[in-house]
């Protein structure tokens, strides 16, 4: 049926050859005929006469294959779409005014897409990408999706127990110094258990995978390398395979190159052999990814796990009925927390498209009302209301395919423009997403589906009994037209509300995100961060020291104010915390973070001193432990008495050396996210702490008024001079370090705000349109008005009365539909409710104004009416 | 020499399947189908020959039949018909439907 169809369309195609084509056959068989006749002894001409006869009718043959070949209705369509055509070209104001609009609004939605497209619907680029699934088994508090992951004692009792998977893999993102490859440079670095390549169903581009005693970490220690990682430090050469580089100090044998387009975990720079931690007092829990054996379902996966969960051995303190198994898409940690927020922004888009499409069906029904006269008289000449109303909706569907087509450029612009803008993490699995044939299919078809949903109404108003029943005047169908284009007017009015509120609470929740007291001051500070290899600098002792050359050297730069080191550096996502003990109490409650700094750390940062002396010089290794605690640790701990001389120590059960001295009180400070609330702190100089964990990663803060790239200069080369070895990490103002927190919200809220502006601007566009034509409508009542000596401060009341109360039935509608419906922006909100009534009041405010501007310039063209000439018209 | 009088009228649909057996035997050009429906039938089932043309076109936007361009062995250039798989498929539908009818008209002919 399908074949005859298609065989069907391509002979219309080529009907002119197939005619042709038939012709000779004819001529063929009736030359053939005649030639036997004159076989048969007649002479020529009857010969020809009578095979003219013998084979029939030519014309009426011809007629009715021709029929085969033709597709009345796609002959009608191209037709109809060549009158569309024609007769948009005739207005060609209005025909661009409506194909820009629809542009706009069909890009922005195709741009959206095609990034939703790549980086939440496309199946993952592995083999088979539907049966892999991420293992979790933790505690049942956890958010449905916090992290998926396992301890690595319970991933071997999986691998060994579960027959629902052809295998199970577990893998780690680290950062590690990669040296011996050109300048030292911090990377992900990812340890894989040995099935995690077979899982994924990859093969390297370049050389081959780990061999059997690689992967369990025996053997020389090898890695494998990222595409974009062999390019840009081992240009791309494949003699790369075989050479030798360093991993926090150990040497690596390169073995492979994976291809291009694998990138998972997306950061992944190197893949390297990972250990199995099974030591039962480790708490590190991994990721676990798994393939379904073909024809198990992910519910038998899920109850065979849950029966091997069953037999785990639990964490000390941990109980059974807390923790739970699950199963989760592997796309799911690709995508995380991004899938919220692309949603969100779709959505937005899709109330543009819809105040386009709203602006445009308002179009055609001004535009169908000054044709009146032209569809009533084909009307009158016995064109079917079904013919018309056909006709009136495929040029409604050429003039949104057109704004389809201008749309793409738009949106190829808009993808474009999205992923460069966009922070890191807020738009996942970049490299899956890019403008084809789906993309193109779902903005003509979005096209399609409007053209011929918005063209409808007009096309029915236009057509409808009152215009096609007299030539003249159809009074009845004028008053439902204007209903009808009021309605699209308010409905504009109402989405540009919702939408602009959206923006609002995304704004005013951005300002409250800058207005958080950090309890620092990150201007004018300039911060690097470090990580000591342990196979360098194997004790403390040795970290200690490149600590104090460092803060020297920093010192001894010029436009050092005061440099400071702390060892995890407030809102750098992390930070050391744990327990602590109180001389003279019981255990405090809650957990402190535990910074070790250097005695300037608080004057480079500018961290408050409310209470008694910083660190100095004199607090060394050998000198009584002191520490400084921040203010709500005193607070908790001796409110309203004096903190200073006080003794604490870190260790659950001290000795005597383990006691602290409390020497002085400093201001909390946001530690790991500008969101959550300022952490308690119990300071130590870095010289009196023991530990190689507390000293290997360590950020130094300067403060300093210099211009920030000549000082990063000076911190670079300051720390080259000290070990050449080590990469500068997160070498910038810290101003912009902290800033990196708010990028997603201000890109969220830069593109909600683009949106609505969008809106704002289609919707004011729509009621100046509406209120303009009004006027053309009315201007024989305003003439009349005006001839009985109406003043034309009446005339311009009179209409923007109308203007005010049609963007008041808006607003309040709209009004109801945020409230409705800013929820879903909860979870992007800081400090500020959903239905929070300034923002809204404002937005309402501000669209009733632009609404009102949108009225003056109609409202002005009426009070210009002459009456003379008004009246004379109608 | 066949006058429209002496035409037996076929039942609809059955020249599509004459045209379908003929071309069983050999891929032929209109000319040559006409030709061998003749012979066949000693001249009893005479179509007018330009009526095979709509049917044959149509039965090649079905996909019975595939139509292609060679030469004569006069080397004369002629469309050439042949039948193809569903040309087959259908050709075996319609003789059986033909067979039922056949039979059943023959029982009404000569009841028992």
């Amino acid at each position: 049926m399908i074949g005859t169809l298609w065989r069907r369309l391509r002979d219309r195609l080529r009907r002119d050859q197939l005619t042709d084509e038939l012709g000779e056959e004819l001529r063929f068989h009736e030359t053939l005929l005649a030639r036997d006749r004159r076989a048969e002894g007649m002479d020529p001409e009857e010969a020809a006469w009578a095979a003219r006869r013998q084979l029939g009718n030519r014309t009426a043959i011809t007629e009715e294959t021709r029929s085969l070949w033709s597709l009345r209705w796609l002959d009608d369509a191209a037709q109809d779409v060549r009158l569309a055509a024609r007769s948009l070209r005739h207005t060609p104001v209005f025909t661009a005014v409506a194909v820009l609009t629809l542009a706009l609004g069909v890009g922005a939605n195709s741009a959206m897409f095609s990034v939703i497209r790549g980086a939440l619907l496309r199946p993952l680029p592995f083999r088979d990408p539907g049966s892999l699934l991420l293992l979790s088994y933790q505690q049942r508090s956890m958010a449905p999706w916090g992290f998926p992951a396992m301890l690595d004692r319970h991933f071997d009792e999986v691998r060994r127990g579960a027959r629902s998977f052809e295998a199970i893999a577990t893998f780690a993102t680290r950062l590690a110094t990669l040296t011996r490859a050109g300048d030292p440079a911090r990377l992900d670095v990812v340890g894989v258990s040995p099935e995690f390549f077979s899982v994924l169903g990859v093969r390297p581009g370049l050389g081959r995978l780990f061999d059997s005693t690689e992967v369990q970490g025996a053997g020389a220690p090898v890695a494998i390398l990222s595409d974009a990682l062999w390019r840009l430090r081992f240009g791309a050469d494949s003699a790369v395979l075989g050479h030798t580089a360093t991993l926090d100090g150990t040497p690596f044998t390169i073995v492979g190159v994976m291809p291009a387009r694998f990138a998972f975990p997306p950061d992944a720079q190197l893949w390297v052999p990972a250990d199995m931690r099974l030591n039962p007092n480790l708490i590190m829990m991994r990721p676990v990814m798994g393939r379904l054996r073909s024809g198990v379902t992910e519910a038998q996966a899920l109850a065979e796990f849950e029966a091997v969960s069953r037999r785990f051995e639990l964490v000390p303190d941990e109980h059974r009925e807390n923790m739970t198994a699950r199963l989760y898409p592997l796309d799911s940690f690709l995508v995380g927390t991004a899938r919220r927020s692309l949603l969100m922004l779709a959505g937005a888009v899709a109330f543009v498209l819809l105040i386009a499409c709203a602006n445009v069906a308002n179009l055609l029904l001004m535009r169908g009302a000054a044709r009146r006269q032209d569809v009533a008289i084909r009307a009158a000449l016995g064109a079917g209301r079904g013919r018309l109303v056909r006709q009136l909706l495929t040029e409604s569907t050429v003039l949104f395919l057109a704004g389809a087509a201008v749309g793409v450029p738009l949106a190829f612009a808009g993808m474009r423009g999205l992923l460069a803008l966009a922070p890191a993490g807020t738009i996942p699995r970049t490299q899956d997403i890019r403008m084809d044939a789906g993309v193109l299919f779902f903005t003509f078809g979005v096209a399609l589906i409007t053209g011929l949903t918005f063209g409808l109404a007009p096309a029915l108003a236009v057509t409808g009994q009152g215009s096609t029943a007299s030539p003249g005047h159809g009074a009845r169908t004028t008053v439902s037209r204007s209903r009808l284009r009021a309605g699209l007017v308010v409905a504009e009015v109402a989405l540009a509300l919702m939408l602009l509120t959206g923006a609002g609470l995304m704004l005013r929740s951005f300002q409250r995100l800058r207005a958080i007291d950090l309890g620092f001051h990150p201007e004018h500070v300039m911060s690097v961060t470090v990580d000591l290899p342990n196979t360098k600098y194997r004790d403390a002792a040795a970290m200690q020291d490149f600590h104090d050359r460092t803060l020297a050297a920093l010192g001894r730069v010029p436009a050092t104010a005061a440099a400071g080191a702390v060892n995890w550096r407030p809102l750098g996502e992390a930070q050391i915390e744990g327990t602590f003990t109180v001389e003279g109490q019981a255990p405090p409650e809650f957990w402190v973070s535990k910074p070790a700094v250097s005695p300037d750390y608080f004057r480079a940062m500018g961290i408050g001193l409310l209470r008694g002396r910083p660190f100095s010089e004199q607090d060394d290794a050998r000198a009584p432990g002191v520490a400084i605690v921040s203010r709500s640790v005193a607070q908790r701990l001796w409110p309203g008495a004096d903190p200073l001389g006080r003794r604490i120590s870190m260790e659950d059960h001290p000795q005597a050396s383990d006691w602290l001295t409390v020497i002085g009180v400093v201001e909390d400070v946001r530690q790991e996210r500008l969101t959550q609330g300022p952490v308690s702190a119990i300071y130590q100089p870095y010289r009196q702490v023991g530990g190689t964990y507390s000293l290997s990663h360590m950020s130094f803060v300067a403060r300093t008024d210099a211009a920030p790239r000549a000082y990063a200069t000076a911190m670079r080369a300051a720390l080259r001079d000290i070990d050449p070895d080590l990469p500068a990490q997160a070498l910038a103002p810290l101003e912009e370090l902290v800033a990196v927190q708010r990028l997603a919200p201000l890109f969220q809220a830069r593109l909600l705000a683009a949106f609505s502006l969008l809106a704002l601007v289609l919707a004011a566009v729509g009621i100046y349109g509406l209120l303009a034509y009004t006027v053309v409508e009315r201007t024989h009542e305003i003439g009349i008005r005006m001839a009985l000596g109406a003043a034309t401060g009446r005339v311009v009341r009179l209409i923007l009365a109308r203007t005010l109360l049609l963007a008041a039935i808006g607003v309040v509608l709209g009004a109801g539909g945020a409230l409705a419906v800013t929820r879903v922006l909860s979870t992007f909100l800081f400090d500020t409710s959903p239905t929070d009534p300034v923002t809204l009041c404002t937005v309402s405010a501000l669209l009733l104004l632009v609404a009102l501007v949108a009225g003056l310039v109609p409202a002005r063209r009426a009070t210009r009416v002459d009456p003379v000439l008004a009246l004379r018209e109608g | 020499m066949t006058l429209p009088s002496a035409r037996r009228d076929l039942l609809p649909g059955t020249l599509d399947m004459l045209v379908l057996k003929s071309l069983t035997v050999s891929p032929m050009h209109g000319y040559g189908i006409a030709q061998h429906l003749q012979r066949l039938s000693q001249d009893v089932l005479q179509v007018e020959e330009g009526s095979l043309y709509p049917s044959l076109h149509r039965m090649c936007q079905r996909g019975w039949i595939a139509a292609e361009w060679r030469r004569t062995p006069n080397n004369q250039r002629a469309r050439y018909y042949t039948i193809t798989s569903a040309g087959r498929k259908q050709l075996g539908t319609q003789e059986t439907g033909f067979a039922d009818l056949m039979a059943a008209i023959a029982r009404v002919m000569k009841p028992a």
